[in-house]
């Protein structure tokens, strides 16, 4: 058996041993016989090129995870970024759910979850292994105030896999603003998914911040469907460790929908973080923005994948994707490959993407006035991201965003 | 102050600064002038410790200590201040942030408080208003979008805030109008006191017009070839490089 088959088996096994009679049963016996059918990701697939899951034969895959211990000293690790606090501690939910005006917040029923699950080998593992959902829906033409900030607490000694699964429904003309943030440290994998639905005219700003410490892991997916005159603003911070792998697919399925998607990942030391970016325009007029920067050093390794698709009906689409990049060493490595496919000629459409040095003259000049060479390539390494970090609507967010970031460089 | 004794110096491996010989006594301010190529901005990159401005020979030492043996930024902290020919931008680090961290830097290096942030930014005021910069420029990024001019002003407005021991200012009146020259050459005159040495690195004696040097050197060739006093520089305006050099020159 190859290492790649092994770790099917284990994640059909870790799946299998996930099966219980609860109202997801059904849901989580039809994502395994998905699972069965697909095969594990390795390097020779194209949209794994650069990663490999060596990492999880470490056994991530074969136990799921300990429930936290009770003296777990969670809410020291968490930042007070808003005004609604929903902890989720090793997949599962630590606490009250709190009922903001507008916005229900309940677990996910079978009812309720929705079925179009990432097409993913990691998506459909989640899926077979779940037990415990979020589930955020407001209510119609309602501005939800304040900001909901869900933390994903993952924690263990040994290797494990936690399930986090969130979904995010809008109604009609509702406004949100949520954080999914992701905490935790040990050599634990936290398997992510997201799925966010946009109803007609409605506004969500949406943050996903991941700051687990390096020894940790993390495969993620991400699915946001947008449907007329939705506005989706998401920004997404990201910082290397042992594995981060993040799938993110956008369908913009109603016409006037507009998305505005931005990005910093860091990889320094021996990090390594994957982004998969997969933009669809399917209905005409809709507008797309993404920004996302990436900075690698020391041996850390980053990959980009910038994927817009324009469909043949989409008419009139705008859509622009930029990745910039900086190497801080000559041992990092950043690879980067913006995708174009569009199946219709009213469209306009930009992509590029740069890979750079730090600008020695930039280093000399700082230096030049006292300041110290480290200090210079953090002022550096902050300017080049400042911008998408300032794009980031809410203060609260933005000042915790340059503190994280002043650490990761 | 500044003692620079028969310094070889290279870039890329070729000999730029051939045997130059130089004193600076505090209080004095000091004109090299010399045409295109004959080693002036490469004399202020070997100062401020530029990578890649290799010291082969000779020695130059900053109260006498030793340049080699010191880092640019401590160069910096040490009160050697640079002037650029041309002025960095750096976008996305602003102006403010990057004045904030250059003085707390020195200021450290010199066993000063910090200054709070009122101070820092009334002071960081009062000096681009002596320079004729609009405030705004404090929150723009470093010399971003900045015209010719406005970089050159921001250098002295740094200069002002830093009150270094050294102040080397290489090529500063390059493509200044004279009204922008005027206003460089009050804020450099403001800073002129009997402890602070100023060399003014320069093509042109126009400069000298507006800041009078104590003495004029001319460069060539990597050496200095004549020194005297102001009236040497008009003495260079009126009959060009080219009595000294040896060669046609159209200056």
């Amino acid at each position: 058996m190859t290492p790649a088959e092994q770790l099917k088996q284990n994640s059909v096994t870790l799946a299998s041993n996930a099966q219980h009679q609860d109202g997801l049963a059904a849901h989580r016996g039809e994502a395994l016989d998905k699972l069965r059918l697909l095969p594990f990701p390795e390097k020779k697939q194209e949209a794994w090129k650069y990663t490999g899951l060596n990492a999880l034969t470490a056994g991530q895959l074969e136990r799921v995870a300990p429930a936290l211990s009770a003296d777990a000293d969670i809410a020291s690790s968490i930042p007070s970024l808003g005004d609604c606090l929903i902890v989720v501690g090793n997949g599962v939910l630590t606490g009250q759910l709190p009922a903001p005006n507008g916005l229900s917040i309940t677990p996910l029923s079978a009812d309720s979850i929705n079925d179009a699950s990432p097409d993913t080998f990691f998506g459909w593992l989640n899926t077979a292994s779940l037990s415990h959902g979020l589930l955020l829906k407001t209510e119609p033409n309602v501005k939800v105030a304040g900001i909901v900030h869900l933390v994903f607490f993952n924690q263990a000694q040994t290797p494990c896999h936690a399930t986090n699964r969130l979904q995010i429904e809008l109604a009609e003309g509702s406004e949100l603003t949520v954080i999914e943030h992701y905490i935790g440290s040990g050599p634990i994998l936290t398997n992510a998914l997201t799925h966010i639905q946009a109803g007609a005219n409605s506004r969500l700003t949406h943050y996903r911040l991941q700051s687990e410490s390096a020894d940790s892991l993390h495969i993620g997916n991400l699915q946001i469907d947008q449907q007329r005159d939705s506005r989706v603003d998401s920004s997404q911070l990201m910082r290397g460790n042992v594995l981060r792998r993040n799938d993110v697919h956008v369908r913009m399925l109603e016409s006037g929908a507009d998305l505005a998607m931005r990005g910093v990942f860091i990889a320094r030391d021996k990090s390594h973080i994957d982004n998969h970016i997969n933009v669809e325009h399917v209905a005409p007029h809709c507008h797309s923005d993404q920004v996302y920067k990436g900075i690698a050093g020391e041996n850390g390794r980053a990959v980009f994948n910038g994927r817009i698709h324009i469909h043949q009906y989409a008419k009139g689409s705008d859509a622009g994707l930029s990745n910039n990049n900086m190497l801080l060493s000559n041992e990092a490595e950043i690879d980067s490959k913006p995708e174009l496919e569009i199946y219709n000629d009213d469209v306009k459409c930009a992509h590029g993407t740069t890979i750079g040095q730090m600008d020695a003259g930039q280093l000399f000049y700082l230096r030049s006035r006292g300041i110290d060479a480290a200090s210079a390539k953090r002022m550096l390494g902050t300017g080049f991201v400042n911008e998408t970090l300032h794009a980031m609507q809410d203060e609260a967010v933005r000042e915790w965003a340059t503190q994280w970031l002043g650490e990761a460089l | 102050m500044l003692e620079v004794r028969d310094l070889h110096a290279a870039v890329e491996g070729k000999e730029i600064l051939k045997g130059l010989t130089l004193t600076v006594k505090p209080g004095e301010v000091h004109a090299i002038m010399g045409p295109n190529g004959s080693g002036k901005s490469t004399l202020s990159n070997v100062l401020a410790g530029r990578d890649g401005y290799e010291i082969t020979s000779g020695e130059v030492l900053f109260e006498g200590q030793p340049l080699a043996d010191m880092e640019t930024e401590e160069r910096a902290r040490a009160g050697i201040f640079l002037a650029f020919q041309y002025p960095v931008e750096i976008p996305g680090v602003s102006n403010m942030e990057f004045l904030k961290a250059s003085l707390e830097a020195v200021r450290a290096a010199q066993g000063k408080e910090p200054l709070d942030a009122v101070t820092l930014l009334r002071r960081a005021r009062e000096a681009c208003q002596h320079v004729n910069l609009d405030q705004q420029f404090l929150k723009r990024g470093v010399n971003e979008g900045f015209s010719g001019g406005e970089k050159k002003r921001n250098e002295i407005m740094q200069m002002m805030l830093l009150e270094p021991k050294l102040a080397l200012l290489d090529e500063t009146d390059s493509g200044l109008d004279i009204d922008a020259l005027q206003v460089v050459a009050k804020g450099v005159n403001a800073l002129r006191s009997p402890e602070r040495s100023i060399v003014l690195v320069t093509h042109y004696q126009r400069l000298l017009d507006y800041i009078v040097p104590d003495f004029v050197h001319v460069l060539a060739d990597g050496r200095i070839i004549k020194s005297g006093g102001k009236e040497l520089a008009l003495e260079l305006e009126q009959k060009g490089y080219g009595w000294l050099t040896g060669e046609e020159e159209s200056a």
